[in-house]
């Protein structure tokens, strides 16, 4: 056990001397693939729950695919799937992106993502009461401004324990990122395991990353909703 | 001049029609109440005149303009241009019957919110009326960073009263304010639009409260049945009410 943790420390951790790996690898992929799908769920859910079915339709339609079918085969159909076609290997750009398997990797899990928060937002923009959105049509708001400063605060807000669910979901399924040959945490534990034999500490010692990276969010979320859902809990005496 | 005029007024819910041709003339400093039995039509009234609802018919004048109209496939009225109604809004704050203040904002937001972000004056400005305001409808400035899930009804209803007043409206509307409170708690939210009216705001009041109806507007508009069956000058309706049904309606609600 001490020999492991002596010897590949740093590769759990940050860097097996060439490359990001470990935790560093966990944690980027994490964040990047939530700050794109939070960015790019925002307006999905706006068009989710509008009444037009030309903005609702493709965005359910999107919703439905990617939480209808596992993470894993979305990985390997970004990574080896879209590769196979003759039309991206011929694209410059395309070719260059899907040629890594970091990229690929992200778009999967941003996109899976995504899905599921986009519909965590649709829901809680569904429950801001409808007389707070009257209040604001009639105090002048367009329709612009009534989703800037009322419907997205208060949805947004309202939604923060189901979205503190995903983001922790979310860390756990960056397992599978090691498909793609990305150096994450699971990663180097199987090639500790490979060249040690000893599965248990290899393991073990991941799923101890794992936990306190789950238990670090899991604080981090309960400052969140301590500031942003006072309005919803009881008076602090 | 009228602040307010509502002419001909109609609305339907499929065929059931709900307002048929009412019409309000409000001066500067009128406070008008509108009084009925429930599903009178007086609350629907109250919300077409700032489209709220889509009334089917009739014309809405405020400060001497036009809304300006047209129809729409199923024969309601549509706003032609959503910046004449949104900037007509303005002029028309409204109180309603369950608060609506926005509930993950503090008092204080609340009350900024509109002046800053509709009416787009500065931060400073915006907290000074606010302030004003909320002197005005007796609460502390301890109150202002409170949320309104952590203050009672009437203290709300203060407050979206001072929300209102912010915007230093032409017209305030108020959709049976007192109706969702406590009966200790009518009291308070009474006494300042009382207040209000005696500084010579103009307001339309619809109430269950006829005693705010008898004692402070200066006009009493009676619906029945989606029609204005009586209408005139409180001391005269209270006590020489003409018809039947508005003698039934105050021999029921003073009791």
């Amino acid at each position: 056990m001490n020999e492991i943790i002596h010897d590949y420390w740093k590769a759990y951790l940050w860097s097996d001397g060439l490359h990001m790996t470990g935790m560093a690898m966990t944690l980027w992929l994490l964040v990047l693939s939530i700050a794109i799908g939070f960015v790019l769920s925002i307006p999905l859910s706006v068009a989710r729950v509008s009444n037009n079915p030309v903005l609702r339709g493709p965005v359910w339609f999107f919703t439905y695919v990617f939480r209808g079918t596992p993470l894993y085969i979305q990985l390997l159909l970004f990574y080896t799937g879209i590769y196979s076609l003759s039309v991206v290997r011929d694209h410059e750009f395309l070719d260059m992106f899907f040629r890594e398997g970091f990229n690929c990797t992200v778009l999967a899990f941003a996109l899976n993502t995504c899905a599921y928060t986009t519909e965590i937002f649709a829901g809680a923009i569904r429950s801001v009461p409808y007389g707070e959105v009257e209040a604001a049509r009639a105090f002048g708001m367009s329709k612009f401004t009534l989703y800037r400063r009322v419907i997205l605060p208060s949805a947004l807000r309202r939604a923060l324990p189901f979205y503190s669910n995903e983001v922790i979901l979310m860390l756990h399924a960056t397992t599978v990122a090691f498909t793609a040959t990305v150096p994450d945490i699971l990663k180097i534990a199987r090639d500790v395991n490979s060249a040690t034999y000893s599965s248990f500490e290899a393991f073990g010692i991941a799923a101890v990353l794992y936990a306190a990276i789950a238990l670090t969010l899991v604080w981090l979320f309960r400052k969140g909703e301590a500031r942003w859902l006072a309005f919803l809990q009881p008076q602090r005496a | 001049m009228y602040k307010l005029a509502v002419d001909d007024l109609h609305k339907k819910y499929g065929d059931h029609e709900v307002l048929k041709g009412v019409s309000l003339k409000a001066k500067a400093g009128d406070v008008i109440s509108i009084i009925g039995s429930s599903g009178s039509g007086k609350s629907t009234f109250l919300r077409c005149i700032n489209f709220l609802e889509q009334p089917c018919a009739g014309r809405i004048t405020v400060n001497a303009e036009e809304i300006r109209t047209a129809k729409d496939k199923k024969g309601a009225l549509r706003v032609a241009d959503q910046k004449q109604l949104q900037s007509m809004r303005t002029k028309l704050a409204m109180v309603f019957q369950h608060f609506n203040l926005w509930a993950h904002m503090t008092v204080l937001e609340n009350i900024i919110e509109s002046p800053m972000h509709v009416l787009g004056i500065s931060r400073d400005e915006a907290v000074a009326r606010a302030r004003k305001y909320l002197a005005k409808v007796g609460l502390p400035q301890s109150v202002e960073d409170k949320y309104p899930s952590h203050m009672s009804g009437g203290q709300q209803q203060r407050v979206a009263i001072a929300r209102a007043l912010a915007m230093e409206p032409e017209v305030m509307l108020f959709d049976e304010p007192t109706s969702a409170l406590d009966p200790e708690l009518v009291g308070e939210v009474l006494k300042v639009m009382q207040s209000l009216a005696e500084e010579g705001r103009t307001m339309v009041v619809v109430t269950h409260e006829m005693g705010f109806a008898r004692e402070v507007s200066n006009h009493v508009i009676f619906l029945h049945q989606g029609k204005i069956e009586e209408e005139g000058h409180p001391d005269q309706l209270f006590k020489q009410a003409k018809s039947e049904r508005l003698k039934q309606f105050l021999n029921g609600s003073l009791k």
